[in-house]
């Protein structure tokens, strides 16, 4: 009996490694693949080569084969950044998806639960319906600014709105992320109806349906800073995040505070959704999808649960984002609406299937 | 260890709930308080474990002043095995009852084996050896609850505090429970609803009406007829059980 047991977890814990040694290469894969295709189309062979050597400053793979010199630079230079975008922002949609889902307590959350999509919406719309300014640069870098600076002073606000009359308890959060959800939203709508400029509202619906077009190396830093950042924080919290799964009542008998590490969580996750919000819009589905996926197969510890959902996190949006290049030639669809495209069947099928419950 | 709460007073908004109790419970006692609904059980043990801090009074458990001591010094010493409350993710057995080490960690420390040692120790003494890989959420209310002391037990705490712990249980789970608590040998105050198991298990008795302490003393001198008419509002009888020669009820309105 015990034996069996014993091989079952063993099983189990196999099982788990060799997931996650083939997610990191499915990643590896999927970002050489998706550097090949675009409107020039290179042959995966060359897309290795070219990405092998420049990764290896030159030891390993060679230029020898590849067709045009220009390939490099389409690859390197305007394709690579994207990728490596995709991968943060997916990464960073799912981290943040796992941390609000157990500071809430609720199944139901995700990365924009607190409001900071409406938040983002409205600080994005103010941007490109009033303006911070007119040029092309200065005012992709003013969307970015109104987006972030509308995403976290919603958190601030629902933070404190929540914490008002002591405990910051779950409830309070997912209220309090509601009603300032729906105050944004209808200021945005407000903002959208005096505007006189047709050009600017297909801008702002764009806006709201996320893009990763806009990636740049010049871009890349702050982002990967701030997500890789987080997903280090968060990989080690994992006994902090179990115990938020009790409750505040079982949690203080462990000796834990969870009004506390819920503040911190939140304000951390809020920077980090910020951010995502701000460089590529609103991309739903995948921080609240990808958590329930990886606790499905993997259960709902978190010290299993955060690497995994990472990594499908980060390979999810790798593969929106090759779709909505690919799907409809010589247009590239919002990748906001591939993600429930895809999103939404995978969650239903999850409903229909009897194993998994949604944790509850 | 030693458990002394002195001059304890609680306010939930603005109503006092509980008014200047002070209680003991000696070294390795089993201490219960009874007391209708409402009488603020709940609320005065939640005051001693701080997860509703009090507005008066000391709290002393052992050398540890445990209104001015954080939080995880407090849990590594003192365990509570709460009412039955609910979870919206599942996690195994096993891993629910790791989590009852949690007070003994730094925040980026590992599980070693010794804690596996520790959390399969417990296991063994709640019978839920068997139950390890088995999904907390699928367990019935019996096995969750023995779940939950069996977390406790893993925090391997020096006294304990239960909340009414057998609520909602069939009298085999109940009597289970108890049992596994006296066998630790360990300081508890425990809020008990059913009179003869508190006869049964107590050392000793405290019965609490509106708030304050209405009296004390062992079960034979606390469950008297006219105590409990004059707590729970009813008419009792008590008498001596001939077959396990402990104290018996009957009651009627």
């Amino acid at each position: 009996m015990n034996t069996e047991k014993g091989s079952s977890v063993r099983q189990k814990q196999v099982f788990y490694v060799f997931a996650l040694i083939f997610l990191i290469c499915a990643i590896a894969i999927t970002a050489v693949y998706s550097v090949s295709i675009g409107q020039v189309s290179i042959p995966f062979q060359q897309s290795m080569q070219i990405v092998l050597h420049t990764i290896t400053n030159g030891h390993l793979g060679s230029l020898d084969q590849v067709e045009s010199d220009s390939y490099t630079n389409i690859i390197m230079q305007v394709r690579m950044p994207r990728v490596v975008f995709a991968l943060l922002i997916g990464m960073g949609l799912s981290l943040c998806g796992v941390v609000m889902q157990a500071i809430v307590q609720n199944p139901l959350a995700d990365p924009y639960i607190l409001g900071i999509s409406s938040g983002g919406s409205l600080g994005a719309t103010f941007a490109i319906l009033v303006g911070f300014g007119s040029g092309t640069v200065l005012s992709q870098f003013g969307v970015a600014f109104g987006a972030f600076a509308g995403a976290m002073a919603t958190s601030i606000l629902v933070l404190v709105l929540s914490s008002i009359g002591g405990k910051v308890t779950s409830i309070k959060l997912v209220l309090s992320g509601v009603v300032i959800g729906a105050l944004c939203s209808s200021l945005s709508s407000l903002v959208i109806f005096f505007a006189n400029d047709a050009e600017g509202i297909k801008s702002v619906t764009f806006w709201t349906m996320g893009s990763l077009a806009s990636s740049s190396w010049s871009k890349v830093p702050i982002m990967a800073i701030i997500v890789l950042a987080g997903c280090f924080l968060f990989l080690f919290q994992h006994r902090v995040l179990n115990t938020m799964l009790l409750g505040d009542e079982s949690a203080i008998t462990l000796g834990i505070n969870l009004s506390v590490f819920r503040k911190l969580y939140m304000i951390i996750a809020a920077l980090i959704t910020g951010t995502m919000v701000a460089y590529s819009g609103m991309i739903g589905f995948v921080g609240l999808i990808i958590p329930h996926i990886c606790r499905g197969l993997f259960g709902s510890d978190h010290k299993r649960l955060m690497p995994a959902s990472l990594l499908l996190g980060g390979l999810f949006l790798m593969w929106a984002d090759v779709l909505s290049r690919v799907l409809v030639e010589n247009v590239e669809l919002p990748i906001g609406i591939l993600t429930s495209v895809i999103g939404s069947p995978l969650f239903i099928y999850m409903i229909v299937k009897k194993g998994y419950n949604f944790g509850g | 260890m030693q458990l002394v709460v002195e001059s304890l007073e609680t306010k939930l908004g603005k109503k006092e709930i509980v008014k200047n109790i002070s209680l003991l419970v000696d070294n390795q006692k089993f201490v219960g308080v009874v007391g209708p609904n409402g009488c603020g059980k709940s609320t005065m043990l939640k005051s001693i474990y701080k997860s509703l801090p009090p507005h008066k009074g000391t709290v002393v458990l052992g050398d540890i002043d445990v209104l001015k001591t954080s939080q995880k010094k407090i849990s590594q010493k003192l365990g509570v095995v709460g009412q039955f409350n609910e979870m919206h993710f599942d996690l195994t057995v096993e891993q629910m009852v790791l989590l009852g080490r949690t007070p003994h960690k730094r925040l980026l420390e590992v599980d070693n084996q010794v804690d596996i040692d520790i959390v399969e120790d417990a296991l063994r003494q709640t019978n839920l050896l068997d139950y390890k890989d088995r999904s907390y959420l699928s367990l019935s209310g019996g096995e969750k609850q023995r779940t939950i002391l069996a977390r406790t037990i893993a925090q391997q705490p020096q006294f304990m505090i239960l909340d009414e712990p057998t609520n909602h249980l069939d009298i085999r789970y109940q009597l289970e429970i108890l049992q596994c608590v006296k066998k630790l040998n360990i300081g508890v105050l425990a809020a008990l609803h059913d009179l003869e198991t508190a006869a049964q298990y107590c050392d000793y008795l405290y019965a609490m009406k509106d708030g304050r302490i209405y009296t004390s003393g062992t079960p034979e001198e606390v469950l008297t007829p006219e105590t409990i008419s004059e707590l729970y509002q009813i008419k009792c009888e008590t008498y001596k059980n001939p077959i396990t020669n402990q104290l018996g009820f009957v009651y009627q309105i």
